[in-house]
């Protein structure tokens, strides 16, 4: 097993830059998640640890090796595709006879190793099959195995569950952790589902615009957003924004005002812009007219089973709130959000985004 | 597809019908006047029944070495034929995949090889094979089939590769394979149905082909196209032997098609169904 380190990677294509200057390790058998939107960078920066794209600035290392000329069959990765990529005039079996030769295996090794490859991934019964006779779920399973039979020092995957439906997309995510867990093998893994790197990641690297925004466990990313594109970007529905500005000893929103905690209300100069954060799941909920409440409209009501998500409407913002489903109240009613039980509230720079503190507690008080 | 009617079905077979008529009349007509003793060949209304009879042919073979000239002819048609799907795809692999900005001049340039009238190289090529001595040789029409073939085998296999998706080079690359390796044991088996269609076409050409033929050979190279148009003299057009002739060298380039017939008509299809 190796790990991967990036030392200041850029990617420039003539005078675009699609990754600048990307720092990031990877330790033997970790598996790392690279998650963003589409155009951030993160198939270029796999497709690069793979040897299919040049580096154009900066050093990659797997294991002690310095890898940025290393031709791709000089660097030990195995890697899957988003199309999966399966040799068509071949079948299964070719196809991964095909990923062996290069090793000059004797006969019986190769075979051996199919064999078990298929057993684990219960391709046994396909091996003579051509790609075009399977299913999407088991051309999956191949590119897996084929990847699998090389036992490769490091697993690079690009968006390798885009294609499959919602169901088997689930199946297989679970599939691809147990064999994580069962082979421990490096992986870096590229997706642009949230829920994939929750699931999947030892670590998540959430980049935009062709750098790193965060690097850190799910919880960590979860918990504690480093900035507001982050905060956005992970956990669904989406968090919730309300822009303020230190006004005297409150926060003034559009339409409502709220009493920032006396251990974060003096640190702000007067006038200053800031964000306050709070995730659907976090805001707490009570009666229209509870002590400390802030009068909100619920305008929809979607009931999901054990949930219910409320759009509601407070002063000039609109805000998604979770509750359950048992305790929702009636599109059109009024209810009182208590920012002060809310918790955690996250607060971001207004104007660089980046958070300035998290697990705010607030003492509110309604706009006179 | 729904199946069609009785009526459809018979309008078909008969359109099918006719077309086959107006293609195979010429070849009924080379067939029955090469076996049809001289003296009724040009019987008005024509003789439909008759004693077939074998001497124009053995004329053919007594009268001229035409075994040796049918023999020229698939020297130079397979080795124009080689040469060409050889080098045209391997330079055709090179223009789909290498990106670069002047890749298009260089593909139009090759095509444009084809572009001006052959007569007009005729009397320079006879005058550079005269002086390197290859002049009423197999090589010189090898070569000289193999600049019109290229191209054509180039534009062809150009598309045929693009088709191919850059994604199995990479995962062949990933896997472990060089470049060599992936274009011949990934690329160039899903190209396959195009290389039937090059050299389909490419001995087509250079086994049809006359005023080079005609031009550059003499009687050690001379391929059975120009054989035959020797029986085509100022005193006499001897039919018989003429007809005879044709329907022999027909034979080969049938054959050479059917054996490629089965990547043939998937090749000639490939992109429409999708």
């Amino acid at each position: 097993m190796s790990s991967i380190r990036l030392r200041n990677i850029v990617k420039r294509y003539g005078a675009a830059e699609a990754v600048r200057g990307i720092d990031l390790e990877v330790t033997p058998g970790e598996f790392v998640v690279l998650l963003g939107p589409s155009g951030c960078g993160k198939t270029t920066t796999l497709r690069m640890v793979a040897g299919l794209e040049d580096i154009t600035e900066g050093d990659l290392f797997i294991g002690e090796r310095h890898a940025n000329l290393s031709a791709p069959k000089e660097r030990g990765v195995a890697m899957v595709f988003q199309n999966y990529a399966l040799y068509p005039h071949m079948s299964v079996r070719q196809n991964m006879e095909f990923a062996l030769k290069p090793l000059r295996l004797d006969a019986a090794e190769v075979a051996r190793r199919i064999e078990d490859t298929a057993d684990i991934l219960g391709l046994a019964e396909l091996l003579e099959r051509r790609p075009s006779q399977l299913s999407g779920g088991q051309r999956q399973r191949v590119a897996m195995g084929r990847a699998m039979v090389r036992t490769p020092q490091v697993f690079l995957f690009d968006e390798p569950l885009s294609n499959l439906d919602a169901k088997l997309r689930t199946q297989m995510r679970l599939e691809i952790r147990k064999l994580h867990n069962r082979l421990g093998a490096t992986t870096l893994y590229v997706t642009h589902d949230q829920t994939e790197a929750m699931t999947l990641a030892d670590r998540i690297v959430i980049m935009r615009d062709g750098h790193i925004e965060q690097v850190g466990s799910p919880e960590e990313i979860y918990a504690h957003p480093a900035n507001v594109f982050v905060a956005g970007f992970i956990g669904s529905p989406p968090m919730n924004m309300i822009p303020v500005r230190m006004e005297g000893a409150t926060w003034e929103a559009d339409g409502f005002s709220l009493a920032p905690s006396p251990h974060v209300a003096g640190e702000f100069a007067e006038g200053r812009d800031l964000i306050v954060g709070v995730r659907p799941a976090d805001v707490s909920v009570g009666a229209a007219d509870a002590a400390g409440a802030v009068r909100a409209r619920v305008e929809v009501v979607e009931y999901l089973g054990t949930t219910a998500l409320l759009d509601a409407r407070i002063g000039a913002h609109e805000m998604r709130i979770e509750t359950p489903a048992a305790q929702r109240p009636q599109a059109g009613s009024d209810i009182g959000i208590l920012f002060a039980e809310s918790n955690p509230l996250h607060l971001f720079d207004a104007e660089t985004g980046a958070s300035l503190a998290s697990d705010i507690a607030t003492s509110k008080q309604e706009k006179e | 597809m729904n199946k069609p009617s009785t009526r459809q079905a018979f309008l078909i077979y008969a359109l099918l019908g006719a077309a086959l008529l107006v293609f195979l009349a010429p070849v009924y007509l080379i067939v029955s006047s090469s076996l049809k003793p001289t003296p009724i060949m040009f019987l008005r209304p024509p003789a439909f029944v008759f004693e077939p009879t074998l001497a124009h042919y053995q004329d053919l073979f007594a009268l001229r070495p035409f075994g040796k000239f049918i023999m020229n002819s698939l020297i130079v048609s397979l080795g124009s034929t080689a040469f060409s799907v050889f080098f045209g795809s391997i330079a055709a692999y090179a223009i789909s995949r290498i990106r670069h900005k002047r890749m298009n001049d260089i593909a139009f340039w090759i095509l444009s090889m084809r572009m001006f009238p052959p007569i007009t190289v005729v009397v320079p090529y006879y005058i550079i094979f005269k002086t390197i001595g290859l002049l009423d040789t197999p090589l010189a029409l090898i070569l000289v089939y193999s600049t019109a073939n290229i191209p054509l085998t180039v534009w062809l296999m150009k598309g045929f590769f693009d088709e191919v998706p850059l994604a199995l080079e990479e995962a062949a690359a990933v896997d472990g394979h060089g470049a060599v390796s992936i274009f011949r044991r990934v690329t160039l088996p899903l190209a396959a149905p195009g290389l039937a269609v090059s050299a389909v076409f490419c001995f087509i050409f250079s086994w049809n082909e006359f005023l080079f033929a005609f031009m550059l050979t003499g009687s050690e190279a001379q391929t059975a196209t120009v054989a035959v148009m020797s029986f085509w003299s100022s005193d006499a057009l001897q039919w018989g032997r003429i007809m005879a002739g044709s329907f022999v060298i027909l034979i080969p380039g049938v054959v050479f098609v059917f054996a490629c017939q089965r990547w043939l008509a998937r090749g000639l299809t490939m992109g429409a169904v999708k």
